[in-house]
């Protein structure tokens, strides 16, 4: 009964408010879910990969550059105790598909017993398939991957490894018993025929061990370490994959955070709404209390509706936010596989536990939302919840505490943000932005209350400034709630604001960083997959055409390697110093020509670092490192440090001929071209490509289209950042309309009264429109502040804690104004709505006696 | 003697379910200026529906209801604005003060939604109300006497023709109610409005020249 009258009455009167706040709830959770899937899958891909990929694996033998075959021969006498198993994991493209797959080289004979692969019975016994394998270069085909390019035994496959097209036979089709969309962009073939296409002759890249039953894995370890020699590591494979992820890492916890931002926002919105809806129905629900309610059917009423909010905006946030993943999943899968070498990304897939925490966080945050309220509401006696609220300024106290508290958040976070990361994380950087965000939450009120003292005062003035005045005091008078309103307008903004900031900030920062390094004038590398991740390198045969092309001092090839700096993995660069001494590139952090560096760095056998390699270990220029290389220690001393966006996880960079001298020739990843002056570049790429023929699957870009590219790459990852910074304005102006439909239902008393004694619609408008304006106009000026104050953080703090990238602090000052002002207006216009319904009451209906 | 408001047959009818019912039913009556009438009946019987009509914030389906020259029947909403803001000053039953406005606010409320400052008229009015040292005081400040003499002073601010009070003592117990029913009086006299008194209780009638009472939306007797 009680239910119907006060809460199923009231929604069916007004469906409006009622769906507002399911919406509001929708939003946030949408936000929420969406982020987190979007990285759970990109994330899940790279673990599932690295965990099924293995096999039963317990222990793999790895080392950089590879891993020399005869140590194969060398674990011979443990073959009793486990099984060794000989894998070469490299990636090459699919043209006819757009995409990167991972091609696994394994030894057929033996690695039945490690990955459960099903045949298809279709292609004949698996013998026969065997000797098509060993045979006629054949390829195994997941059956996701053959069904999507139509693929039966027998088909040819065309594939690009290190920009070479090579035609592949498929041998089979496999079905994977476990993990299928880890297997579903794998390709598996002979170790004999992965070696040939990735010219790995005499090395594989790890060597898995398989314990029988029974056999103690640390004493195998144990043995198989004394086995082999000291530069080769022996370890779990959830090992390898934990210390290469580190990227990974950095990248998902930043990503929850946004994910934990938006929740923040959602919130906000939602306590908001709840809130409003709770104060409103004060009345309604003193007069049930006078008449003999219990405090606790009242409680239930309005946690029933708390409740039918959470669960509705929940399920339809939970839905939403699977759509929004999809788009986003675009973004993070490119970062993600730019972090690691091309892994393609599962689909997304709503992991249950994911829906069932997005519902309940819906469901808590609007009880606890209605509850404050609520508590406040039954607490009071229901004589005073009947007298009209009074609506005094603040207290000087109360002032006073609001104002040490937001300064003591502020306090807080500018000691936050001075504090180290934590583990690698830039934990206290985050809650620092947090305290930034309470702060402004918490002045909201005290702000309002000056606007009114300011604006009180003498009576009178000309009749536009009167609705004005009429506005703030109303505002003033139910200032928890517009506060309340004020503080989610600012938090949306600020959120908007900070991460424009970082997003401008990063994008100019790179685009300078481009300008001043990428100085060739063409850039040849192998075929990119759709996603604009580089696959594989290309083939020495390349360089040496270029070379004979253009000549040796023009060209620039960069490779890249593996190597370990006190443990941990790192990118061993080179290139071409002598070329690019006379050339010049990257720029460098103490401000030298890099002409300069390079000619240095070439006389005296000194290499260069990155930025992140830099912060990473804590070297600087002058500073001597040791990276373990293939054959032993690689001892120099840094010449200088570059700017570099690109390897998170450090880079070293040296002359290519000294590179050469410890790794295999296995190809540069890319190949830059410095013509000379007065040369055309577009001929020039005519020049190469036509002389590659068809044999390779190269791109050539000229300069200007490279950093485009750059552009475009960047744009692309940041894309799901820029749909948050959207939801975080749709939010402010779903925070302002719910209010101020509230403080109508609240007011429309006084509203009449004012028609009553003079008032004209338009003047009624003014002073609704006027409130939403004015809780806009506070909420984006304190979100604009906090809003930059957060950006520095995420700038100075969080992209160097968590990448080691120094980014200048760019707000991009416009489009922030521009924020501001979006949202004012639109707080305006949607403050136009309820003014509307001010304007179509009946004043005398309002103001009909009770008595 | 001059005509402040006019009712020429007027009727207003409310639908209540599916049936029509008549509040008002062919009621016509005269106020003139200075003039003090008294509207007397049970509860229902029409006569917050009269003021209501008068006021400007209801329309008659038939006749017309003239104020001050307009007729508020067929006036548009400009008219209807103006005339409030000129000629009807308000009185209700449950005081209907702006909450978040002080007591100089309110009562200076009718002037500044016509752009007008007239803080001296504003003084005088809080001044013969006898609430000069509440001005700065919120509404839930006051008890209900001093909220209704705050509407008092309202109601006249802007020296209309007619003042209209609808059970303006029905809140209040009897001591003050009678109080502020002869300072609404007084304060009309001098200023030369005329007051149209809806209420309930014939014995608040007395102070009135003419008493008309309703009984079920028609004029039953004028007295
Ligand atoms: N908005 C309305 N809707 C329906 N009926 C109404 C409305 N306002 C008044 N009435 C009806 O009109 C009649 C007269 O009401 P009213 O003028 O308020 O009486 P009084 O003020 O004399 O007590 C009553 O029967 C009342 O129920
Ligand atoms: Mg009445």
């Amino acid at each position: 009964m009680l239910l119907r009258t006060f809460f199923l009455r009231p929604v069916r009167r007004r469906p409006l408010r009622f769906v507002t706040t399911v919406v509001g709830v929708a939003a946030g959770i949408a936000a929420v879910v969406a982020t987190i899937s979007a990285s759970q899958a990109a994330v899940a891909s790279l673990r599932e990969g690295v965990a099924e990929i293995a096999g039963r694996a317990r222990l793999e033998v790895t080392a950089p550059a590879g891993v020399p075959e005869q140590l194969l021969g060398r674990l011979r006498p443990i073959s009793g105790d486990a099984l060794v198993v000989p894998v070469i994991e490299e990636i090459a493209l699919v043209p006819t598909l757009g995409d990167a797959v991972r091609v696994l080289g394994v030894d057929l004979l033996v690695d039945a017993q490690v990955r459960t692969l099903e045949l298809s019975a279709k292609d004949g016994t698996p013998l026969v398939v065997a000797h098509r394998m060993l045979t006629g270069r054949g390829v195994l085909v997941p059956a996701s991957l053959a069904s999507r390019l139509a693929l039966r035994a027998g088909d040819e496959l065309a594939v690009s490894v290190r920009a070479r097209r090579e035609t592949l036979t498929v041998a089979g089709v496999f079905t994977p018993t476990r993990f299928a969309s880890a297997w579903d962009r794998v390709l598996v073939v002979d170790v004999a025929l992965a070696q040939e296409l990735f010219g790995r002759q005499g090395r594989i890249d790890r060597i898995e061990i398989v314990p029988r039953s029974g056999v103690d894995e640390a004493g195998l370890a144990a043995w198989a370490r004394r086995l082999l020699p000291p530069s080769v590591r022996v370890e779990a494979p959830a090992e390898r994959g934990a210390a290469s992820s580190r990227m990974v890492r950095a990248l998902q916890f930043n990503l929850t955070a946004l994910s934990g931002v938006s929740l923040f926002v959602g919130a906000v919105l939602v306590a908001t709404t709840l809130a409003t809806s709770v104060v409103q129905r004060r009345t309604v629900l003193a007069i049930a209390r006078s008449l003999g309610s219990s405090r606790r059917q009242l409680a239930l009423v309005v946690l029933a509706e708390a409740l039918a909010i959470g669960v509705l905006g929940g399920a339809l946030g939970v839905a939403g936010g699977l759509f929004g993943a999809r788009a986003a999943l675009a973004s993070v899968r490119s970062t993600v596989a730019a972090a690691v070498r091309g892994v393609p990304a599962t689909a997304i897939q709503l992991s249950p536990s994911l829906a069932i925490v997005g519902l309940l966080v819906a469901v808590l945050i609007s009880l606890a939302a209605a509850a404050l309220p609520l508590v406040e509401a039954i607490g009071t006696p229901p004589v005073q919840g009947l007298t009209s609220e009074r609506p005094a300024f603040l207290r000087r106290p109360s002032r006073r505490r609001a104002a040490l508290l937001a300064i003591g958040l502020l306090a807080l976070a500018a000691a936050l943000a001075r504090a180290p990361a934590w583990h690698d994380l830039p934990v206290a950087a985050l809650l620092a932005s947090m305290a930034l965000l309470g702060a402004l939450l918490v002045s909201a009120s005290p702000v309002l209350d000056a606007l009114a003292r300011r604006t009180a005062g003498p009576q009178g003035g000309g009749g536009a400034g009167t609705p004005l005045r009429l506005a703030v005091a109303a505002l003033a008078a139910g200032r928890r709630r517009a506060s309340w309103a004020a503080g989610a307008v600012g938090v949306a903004v600020a959120l908007a604001v900070a991460i424009g900031t970082m997003v401008h900030s990063f994008r100019a920062t790179v685009v300078d960083w481009a300008d001043q390094g990428m100085r060739a004038d063409v850039w040849v590398r192998p075929l990119t997959a759709t996603t604009g991740v580089q696959v594989g390198r290309l083939d020495p045969e390349v360089v040496r055409t270029a070379e004979r092309l253009f000549g040796i001092q023009v060209i620039d090839p960069f490779h890249t390697a593996e190597a370990t700096m006190r443990g941990q993995p790192v990118t061993l660069g080179a290139g071409a110093f002598a070329v690019v001494a006379r050339r010049g590139g990257v720029s460098f952090r103490d401000g030298r020509d890099s002409r300069d560096v390079f000619a240095t760095a070439l006389r005296h056998h000194a290499a260069v670092i990155n930025e992140p390699f830099a912060n990473r270990f804590r070297v600087n220029e002058g500073d001597t490192i040791r990276l373990r290389v293939p054959g032993g220690e690689l001892v120099r001393a840094v010449e200088a440090v570059f700017f570099d966006y690109s390897h998170q996880q450090g880079m070293v960079v040296i002359d290519r001929n000294d590179f050469l001298r410890i790794y295999p020739d296995d190809g540069p990843s890319e190949l830059a071209l410095f013509l000379p002056p007065g040369a055309d570049p577009a001929t020039a790429r005519d020049t190469l490509l036509s002389a590659l023929g068809g044999r390779f699957l190269v791109e050539a870009l000229l300069n200007k289209e490279l950093r485009d590219e750059v552009v475009r790459i960047f744009d692309r990852t940041f894309a799901i950042t820029r749909a948050l910074q959207a939801v975080a304005v749709a939010v402010a102006v779903l925070a302002v309309l719910t209010v101020l439909f509230a403080l109508l239902g609240e007011r429309r008393r006084d509203l009449a009264l004012l028609r009553a004694v003079g008032g004209s619609r338009a003047q009624v408008a003014a002073v609704v429109a006027a409130q939403a304006a004015l809780l806009g106009l506070t909420g984006a000026v304190g979100g604009l502040a906090i809003g930059l104050a957060i950006g520095l953080v995420l700038v100075k703090v969080v992209n160097l804690q968590s990448f080691g990238w120094t980014l200048r602090f760019l707000p991009p000052w416009s489009a922030l104004a521009a924020t501001a002002l979006l949202v004012t207006v639109a707080c305006f216009v949607a403050g136009l709505a309820p003014a509307l319904a001010a304007v179509r009451m009946h004043p005398s209906e309002d103001l009909r006696e009770e008595g | 003697m001059e005509i402040v408001t006019e009712l020429r047959s007027v009727t207003k009818r409310y639908r209540r379910g599916d049936e029509l019912v008549n509040a008002l039913h062919d009621v016509s009556f005269t106020l003139g200026a200075s003039e003090m009438v008294a509207l007397v009946g049970p509860s229902g019987c029409g006569k917050s529906t009269t003021l209501n009509l008068v006021a400007g914030v209801d329309r008659p389906d038939e006749g017309q209801v003239i104020v001050c020259g307009t007729d508020l029947a067929a006036a548009g909403e400009p008219a209807l604005v103006q005339a409030r803001r000129h000629c009807i000053g308000i009185i209700f039953q449950a005081f209907h003060l702006m909450p978040h406005l002080t007591v100089a606010e309110n009562v200076a409320l009718p002037l500044a939604l016509d752009g007008r400052r007239d803080p001296a008229r504003v003084d005088d009015l809080l001044r013969r109300v006898g609430l000069e040292h509440r001005r700065s005081h919120f509404p839930a400040e006051l008890s209900g006497g001093e909220q209704q003499r705050t509407a008092v002073a309202r109601a006249l601010v802007h020296r209309p023709a007619v003042v209209l009070a609808d059970e303006p003592t029905g809140s209040l117990d009897s001591a003050s109610g009678a109080a502020v029913l002869q300072l609404m009086d007084e304060l009309r006299r001098q200023e030369g409005s005329a007051l149209l008194l809806a209420t309930h209780d014939e014995s608040l009638a007395t102070l009135a020249d003419r008493v008309i009472r309703l009984r079920d939306g028609g004029i039953e007797a004028v007295l």
